[in-house]
């Protein structure tokens, strides 16, 4: 049980930072899911958190504890490596057992944990393999297990379902979800993975270039999103960005908010364009509409539209955002806001 | 049609014939040629005076004092040799396995001993162990610590030898350890930091087990190379004092020209030790040694 505190952090590598004056509070309990873009600085995060890669200036406090001086195991903080970091030469058994090993728990107790941990994770027939044996789904768990035998006050995972299939994953994912329920710690979790992300999360941590862009809950990145940056990051196909054509405001709207439809919209934005592909994903279907030169996406539960095809793309009102010069969201209570809602009739 | 069929069986041996030839001639045909010279009373004046005594050789090899002197004192080098250079070339691997200028300064300066020459080597240190006017007895004197006889004494020469083997074979399988040390994931030391893992347990649990395959190959080759030593036998004691540094090659050497089926039969008798060791190290290291 530990809360997570970064104070004004930065990370340099070779005189480059990487992270730049980060303050973050990870709260007890939570699960926290740091998602952005590849070399934004997760696992350097992580890593601070753990100790093995200690911040260049400010300070990590774990509980309110300044914890600079602590060392990464006496912190009691666990950790599942992106690169899995499994010992090569111990057997899987003997890979799980040794930090308790090292913690001198007794053999008894040891043995009943690693039975059980790797009953959850699904080892128990490969216990006395060697890592080299196995694949890597199976290395992904012997890291998960070698983590959560040790029933940390914090759990680190630097994307630990990314090589598992579809099923196990969706597995794993409950599992962890549970998991977390049930020990009540502290998790935070890197992954790429969106539905991982608003699926787990209390909290979203959204990063890019080492500058935190937003942290809320899942519903309201999605819903509220702080710059078009996070607007696009999260969800798939991303949203639709184009320019307003008023003082350097843009306007964009979620492929999902897009109504298709064979006849004129009545709300503001909308517009007729011509189908150029469709995607159909089984339950919802992509398609990519044309308008003058630019092109939008948008996603339908109905299959009605063929490729080539005239259609007009409306989106309700409340569904529209707009962004500002500086890429901030424009609130809903700004003055301007209902004068850029008239904007988009002469879109 | 059956041309290319015949060329197509052949062409494999065809391919393989010049290094075959080369091994054939240089290496089997010596070797049975030992063998065939160790059942002969050899006389090198008038070959056809050799007479043919069937395992005398062996027999008289195996009853002889002066052979197990010297098997000893190639059993008490070898482990000497062995030990020392294992321990101290993973000592100062472990030391410069960490990649900074001065490291690697150190390390060319300990791998200098192994490009130059056994014999200026052996010749440097002859000169530097002597009793009276050499260096080493210099410094000891200055330091106010006994000093030694080195080379002059039997009971001292040995272990002379020894240093001076150790000296210039250490740098060279330090360079092998610490390549395999700079091999392992920094990763792995990590997950052993968040594992609270003292600095001792992570060598003996993590970083030996992972050098293994190495210290496995620098074991063979040099317990191999030890029961072969000769040159700095040669240089520096000539198997002396009192046979305090006759090993098993240098014994053979001595009977070079007296007794050359005694001789062959000698050699013999050491390829089949080394040969024994192997397969022994092979045994009982097989399990500890751990190849990814
Ligand atoms: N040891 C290092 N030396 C130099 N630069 C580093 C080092 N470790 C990380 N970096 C740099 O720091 C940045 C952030 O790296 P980090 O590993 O935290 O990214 P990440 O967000 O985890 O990315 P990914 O999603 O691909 O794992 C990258 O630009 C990377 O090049
Ligand atoms: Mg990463």
């Amino acid at each position: 049980m530990a809360s997570i505190e970064f104070v004004n952090v930065t990370k340099e590598f070779d005189k480059k930072e990487i992270i730049k004056d980060l303050n973050l509070k990870i709260e007890d309990g939570t699960f926290t899911v740091l998602v952005g873009p590849s070399g934004c600085g997760k696992t350097t995060l992580l890593r601070m958190i753990a100790g093995i890669g200690p911040q260049t200036s400010g300070a990590v406090l774990i509980d309110g504890k300044d914890v600079t001086d602590i060392a990464p195991g006496k912190r009691g903080v666990a950790m599942v490596f992106q690169n899995y970091a499994i010992y090569p030469t111990m057997s899987v058994r003997e890979n799980i057992e040794f930090g308790l090993k090292n913690n001198k728990v007794k053999k008894a107790e040891r043995t009943e944990l690693v039975e059980s941990i790797s009953a959850a994770v699904g080892l128990t027939d490969f216990l006395d393999r060697k890592p080299s044996t196995l694949s890597g789904g199976q290395r992904q768990r012997i890291a998960l297990a070698r983590a959560m035998v040790k029933k940390p006050s914090v759990f680190l995972m630097d994307e630990p379902l990314s090589n598992l299939d579809a099923k196990l994953r969706a597995q794993m994912r409950i599992d962890l979800i549970e998991l977390h329920k049930k020990l009540g710690t502290t998790f935070v979790y890197v992954t790429h993975d969106q539905v991982e992300a608003m699926s787990m999360a209390d909290t979203i941590v959204l990063m890019n270039q080492g500058l935190i862009q937003q942290e809320a809950p899942p519903e309201t990145i999605y819903h509220e999103p702080s710059n078009i940056f996070v607007a696009q990051f999260i969800g798939v196909p991303p949203m639709n960005i184009d320019e307003l054509g008023v003082g350097g405001v843009k306007f964009g709207f979620r492929p999902e908010s897009a109504i298709g439809s064979t006849e004129a919209g009545t709300t503001p934005f909308s517009i007729r364009g011509e189908v150029v592909t469709r995607e159909m994903l089984g339950s919802e279907t992509l398609y990519k509409i044309n308008y003058k030169d630019t092109s939008f996406m948008i996603k339908s539960l109905e299959d009605r539209f063929t490729v080539n095809q005239q259609v007009y793309v409306s989106v309700p009102t409340e569904k529209m955002y707009f962004f500002g010069e500086d890429g901030n969201r424009i609130p809903t209570s700004h003055p301007s806001y209902s004068s850029y809602i008239e904007a988009l009739r002469s879109y | 049609m059956s041309r290319g069929k015949l060329w197509e069986k052949l062409r494999p041996y065809v391919m393989i014939g010049p290094a075959m030839i080369g091994i054939g001639l240089f290496v089997i045909y010596p070797l049975f040629y030992l063998i065939y010279l160790s059942l002969f009373k050899f006389n090198l004046m008038n070959r056809n005076m050799s007479k043919f005594v069937g395992l005398d050789n062996y027999i008289q090899i195996l009853g002889r004092q002066d052979f197990y002197k010297s098997l000893t004192n190639t059993v008490v080098y070898t482990a000497g040799v062995v030990i020392l250079t294992l321990a101290l070339s993973l000592l100062i691997a472990v030391w410069l396995s960490k990649r900074t200028r001065v490291n690697a300064i150190v390390q060319a300066g300990i791998f200098t001993p192994h490009i130059i020459s056994i014999v200026s080597v052996s010749l440097i240190w002859l000169w530097m162990m002597e009793p009276s006017l050499g260096f080493l007895n210099y410094i000891l004197k200055g330091l106010g610590l006994p000093t030694s006889q080195w080379l002059q004494s039997s009971k001292s020469a040995m272990m002379s030898i020894i240093i001076v083997s150790v000296w210039q074979a250490i740098g060279y399988y330090t360079l092998i350890l610490v390549a395999a040390l700079q091999g392992v994931s920094p990763t792995i030391y990590e997950a052993a930091a968040l594992d609270n893992a003292s600095k001792v347990k992570v060598f003996r649990k993590i970083t030996l087990p992972l050098i293994s395959p190495q210290l496995f190959f620098i074991l063979i080759i040099m317990t191999i190379g030890s029961f072969k030593v000769f040159d700095t036998v040669k240089i520096m004691t000539g198997g002396g004092p009192n046979n305090a540094t006759n090993t098993l090659v240098y014994y053979i050497y001595s009977y070079r020209t007296t007794n050359i089926g005694y001789a062959a039969a000698a050699g013999v008798v050491l390829m089949i030790i080394i040969g024994i060791l192997t397969i022994i190290y092979f045994r009982l290291m097989a399990k500890k040694v751990h190849y990814q």
